[in-house]
């Protein structure tokens, strides 16, 4: 049977966006699904008749806002996303302009341990900055949430690569003119960077934001729980409280929607920056 | 003049050192003591705040410095605080904590000054650690069976039927079962941590079960008795189990839903704070034959060992365990077993059916053994009760998995 | 361009206290703790040598955590990686709504695992949404749930996570896919190679360094799966695994620090092995020309 080419182009098509919706479906799912029990009222159970039954309500929303109970950690989050997000732009770009401009034999030593942290699996500092923290007086404290973070690798290899890729051609000049090294690193090429800068704040943001296992780890008081933590520490009066629950979840994920949605770019090319050579 | 002068200075100076020898004792008798506890409720902490009041006024030279833990982190508080050395002059301890610390030494020994008192409280056992007394019994815990009348008459019993031995609790478990879908005969707990164990223990005890050997030695958790003892509560709860979480569980049994389960005394607090229409009663643990054997708990109150305040700290304690101080706070908190004797004996207990029931079954009741090793202990029988209703597990196995880790632990 | 040094070593300080703190010095701490027995409540602590690693040998719950790691790792990994190329591939030409999609699939992955789980936990639940798809299709749903059942609850969490990483990986699939000349492609077509001998002699070959890419990370951050368990079943109904059980032994209840450290290390050198096998195996060609 001889199919005009049209139509088979077309059954193609429709095949293909059937895959891909119902692919999409999948992905976004469960995602829905928190955003719908979210505005579903307390007291009603969980189960497929109730979920597409009943009505609309922001009142879990106002409940975890006005029993405090999302305003502390939110807040907390945001802090501290800041503070690391801040010190990496910093502290990566200082690392990242020294290793790239100043060729000394250490640097590549450095740069070398640079890479090699990126393997090391955070799992193995668990403890030992446990007691670190402990025995220092940091433990359960924002120094504990911020400290550690402050420059990361994955931020250093990223800056530096941009910094390689700009003619040094400026700085130069700079230097004619007796401009000192730390003026020529601030005034001059940071604000060059700022592509790679963006990226790097948004990826270390992100991750700083949805982070549980060490601001878990390093805090025991309830007035130092990011998002994450009070989240999963969350106990509600009933069994569980999914409704308040959700609606804390989600919460949690509209800052990072509303980030890729705007930055989409830059949230991509930091994930793909050191996977493909460009 | 000179004279004068001198005379009115050396008044004045006489004056001078008289007020300052007079002030001086207040001044360093002054002590503070600090105390850590975890009943931050807004129905009971202020009951708890008068009781300082009170104890602050009787000794105005003591003053108490009081702090909140919540059962979620209080203990890894409690622990760190004892580790860096930074912990308060008195600690309250659940029981099953005390092992713990008095092993590493964080606990005063206090032995001497509780032995005059020894005959006036209940629940001593658990404080006891190596032969020595490390803390003293406040309010004891201990669990019985909450039965819900109305669904039991439904089901064809009398109105002052109460399940003594295991065939009354089965039959009357499966009869409450059939009288709906939505019905269950039996609340049985899901896999909880820290409270599976005190579900499943009193139907082992019951049976006859020992954990231990007499002379302490050897695990005989998988004993006939014990494997006889879960062979039980599988079959109770395959067939006639509501199985969820303590919360759920008691959701479930104040609307009615429940026929019976095993729950402590803050479920009578929820039953009169929520004004629950529920036509219940409790009644004590059934046994095989007879009545059997419950689990026991409590709070207790402890001196830090690097306490410099050994003194003040224990006046406190005695204050906050005399019998009016416990009655007060029991009515306050429904509690139903306060530690005093004494206290026991207060007309609020006696007129009260309920509260009488889990007095009763203070005297027929067990505790967990006072070991260091007792949380890994719990951890080990609750897997073994979870693998062998909920996983592929037989119940001789789990338990006898269970008793060899055990072993393993007091080898340790 | 004779640039100072002393600028060089200031710009970098800051980057080298927070490491030397933070990384090295725990490092090299957490291997020494765990050779002691250093717990939080006792007063001091002894040096015991191998005996932690020798304890852990024979301790049935080091082995459940280890061989459910190895189980989750083993079973992710593939999968992940498959339908993430898939999916890049699907995504990968131009059409209509593209962007659309490509953001969809994304999504999942920059979530908190922790929301991830909480919703996860809901869906998997007895009465839940999965547990109503699964009598659709005609089988019989664990009595309890999902997370309540030891032939269920590791492969639930293992799907979950899998859902969850297929976006992200996605991305790094199709930024490697871009990078393949067009030329290579239309070369093929002039000579006469269907899709599929394309797919495998130009597409597979040229992303090898992107699959190593995200074979390795995916590797490591699998190899430490610790939150999913903590937030949905604390471990019970076999899902115990090396991080958790790292975090159980070392920061609850006994605070065993050296244990619990010994413990970290063994995973730490499993990690190790495998980055450096994937490395040889997967790099020893060059390309093809």
């Amino acid at each position: 049977m001889v199919v005009p080419a049209a139509r088979s182009n077309m059954l193609v098509s429709l095949g293909r966006y059937g895959l891909l919706s119902v692919i999409l479906i999948l992905m976004v799912f469960p995602l829905l699904w928190m955003l719908r029990i979210s505005f579903m009222g307390t007291g009603q159970a969980i189960s497929m008749n109730q979920v597409l039954a009943a009505g609309f309500t922001f009142s879990n929303y106002m409940d975890i806002f006005s029993g405090d109970l999302i305003g502390r950690p939110l807040l907390n989050s945001a802090a501290v996303g800041l503070a690391v997000t801040g010190g990496n732009i910093l502290f990566c770009f200082m690392v990242a302009y020294s290793l790239a401009r100043f060729r000394y034999l250490v640097n590549k030593l450095l740069f070398i341990t640079v890479i090699l942290i990126l393997m090391i699996p955070a799992h193995i500092i668990i403890i030992p900055l446990y007691v670190l923290m402990l025995k220092t007086g940091l433990y359960d404290s924002y120094w504990a949430l911020i400290l550690p973070w402050l420059v990361n690798p994955i931020g250093i290899f990223l800056v530096k690569q941009y910094i390689e890729s700009v003619p040094p051609a400026m700085e130069d000049a700079a230097r004619i003119d007796g401009a000192g090294d730390f003026r020529i690193a601030f005034r001059i090429v940071m604000p060059l960077c700022k592509p790679a800068l963006a990226v790097l704040a948004i990826q270390v943001f992100f991750t700083n934001w949805n982070s549980f296992l060490f601001p878990y780890i390093l805090t025991i008081s309830s007035e130092l729980r990011t998002l994450p933590v009070a989240l999963a520490l969350y106990q509600g009066h009933q069994a569980v409280d999914w409704q308040h629950l959700m609606a804390g979840s989600s919460i949690a994920v509209l800052p990072v929607l509303v980030l890729f949605m705007f930055m989409q770019r830059h949230v991509v090319s930091g994930i793909t920056a050191g996977a493909v050579k460009q | 003049m000179c004279r004068k002068i001198r005379g009115v200075m050396g008044s004045q100076l006489v004056t001078i050192v008289l007020i300052a020898v007079l002030a001086a004792p207040s001044v360093i008798a002054g002590t503070t003591i600090e105390w850590w506890q975890f009943w931050t409720d807004p129905g009971i902490k202020p009951t708890i705040e008068s009781m300082v009041a009170e104890f602050e006024q009787a000794y105005p030279d003591i003053d108490i410095k009081l702090s909140d833990l919540t059962w979620a982190d209080g203990h890894a508080k409690i622990v760190l605080a004892l580790a860096s050395g930074t912990g308060p002059d008195v600690l309250e301890l659940g029981s099953d904590w005390i092992a713990q610390f008095a092993a590493a030494g964080h606990l005063a020994d206090i032995t001497d000054h509780v032995a005059a008192q020894q005959d006036g409280f209940q629940g001593w056992g658990m404080a006891t650690y190596a032969d020595r007394i490390y803390a003293k019994p406040w309010i004891l815990g201990t669990r019985v069976l909450f039965c819900n009348r109305g669904l039991l008459t439904r089901a064809g019993f009398d109105t002052d039927f109460a399940p003594i031995t295991w065939e009354d609790l089965l039959n009357a478990a499966v009869k409450v079962t059939a009288l709906g879908d939505d019905i269950y005969g039996w609340g049985s707990n899901t896999a909880e941590k820290h409270r599976l164990y005190k579900k499943f223990l009193p139907f082992f005890w019951s049976a006859g079960g020992q954990l231990f050997t007499d002379d302490g030695k050897y695990c005989v958790l998988a004993s006939d008795r014990g494997i006889a003892a879960l062979h039980f509560y599988k079959q109770l709860h395959d067939s006639c189990g509501f199985v969820s979480n303590q919360r759920g569980i008691e959701d479930a049994f104040l609307d009615g839903k429940i026929g019976m389960t095993i729950s402590g005394d803050w479920l009578l607090k929820r039953i009169e704070i929520e004004k629950r229409p529920i036509d219940f009663f409790t009644t004590l643990i059934p046994g095989i034959e007879f009545t059997g054997r419950s689990f026991l708990g409590g709070e207790f109150l402890a001196v830090n060992a690097a306490s410099k305040k050994t003194d003040a700290a224990l006046k406190f304690i005695d204050f906050i365990t005399l019998a009016k101080s416990q009655v007060a706070f029991c009515k306050a908190n429904r509690s139903a077993n306060p530690a005093s004797v004494e206290a026991q004996q207060d007309p609020y207990f006696k007129t009260n059916p309920n509260l009488q029931i889990f007095i009763k079954q203070i005297f027929s009741a067990n505790h967990p053994p006072v070991n260091p090793e007792w949380v890994n202990m719990e951890t080990a029988i609750e897997e073994a009760v979870e693998q062998a209703l909920f996983g592929s597990r037989l119940v001789a196995t789990s338990l006898h998995e269970a008793e060899k880790k055990i072993m393993k632990l007091m080898q340790e | 361009m004779r640039w100072s040094k002393p600028t060089a070593l200031a710009l970098a300080l800051p980057w080298l206290l927070t490491f030397a703190a933070f990384w090295l010095f725990p490092i090299v701490y957490s291997l020494v703790m765990g050779f002691t027995d250093y717990q939080l409540l006792s007063r001091g602590y002894e040096w015991v040598g191998l005996e932690n690693y020798r304890q852990l040998l024979a301790d049935p719950d080091f082995i459940k955590a280890l061989k459910n790691t190895f189980v989750f790792v083993g079973g992710t990994i593939p999968v992940t990686t498959i339908v993430s190329l898939g999916l890049a591939l699907l995504v990968s030409r131009q059409f209509r709504g593209r962007g659309l999609f490509r953001a969809g699939y994304f999504v999942p992955s920059i979530t908190s695992m922790v929301v991830v789980a909480l919703i996860f936990t809901n869906l998997y639940q007895r009465g839940g949404y999965v547990a109503l798809l699964t009598e659709l299709v005609g089988l019989s749903p664990p009595e309890h749930g999902f997370l309540f059942d030891e032939s269920t609850a590791l492969y639930s969490i293992m799907a979950m996570d899998v859902w969850m990483a297929v976006g992200y990986y996605m991305l790094i699939f199709l930024a490697g896919l871009k990078s393949i000349p067009v030329e290579l492609y239309e070369a093929a077509e002039i000579s006469g190679s269907g899709r599929i001998r394309q797919f495998f002699w130009i597409t597979l070959p040229l992303l090898r360094p992107v699959a190593l890419f995200i074979l390795v990370i995916n590797t490591i951050k699998s190899f430490q799966v610790m939150v999913e368990i903590f937030v949905m079943t604390k471990g019970k109904f076999d899902t115990s695994t090396m991080v958790y059980f790292v975090y159980e032994k070392g920061l609850t209840t006994q605070f065993q620090f050296g244990y619990a450290s010994a413990a970290a290390y063994v995973l730490f050198v499993i990690i190790a092995l495998f980055s450096v096998a994937q490395f040889r195996l997967l790099r020893r060609r060059q390309p093809l020309w």
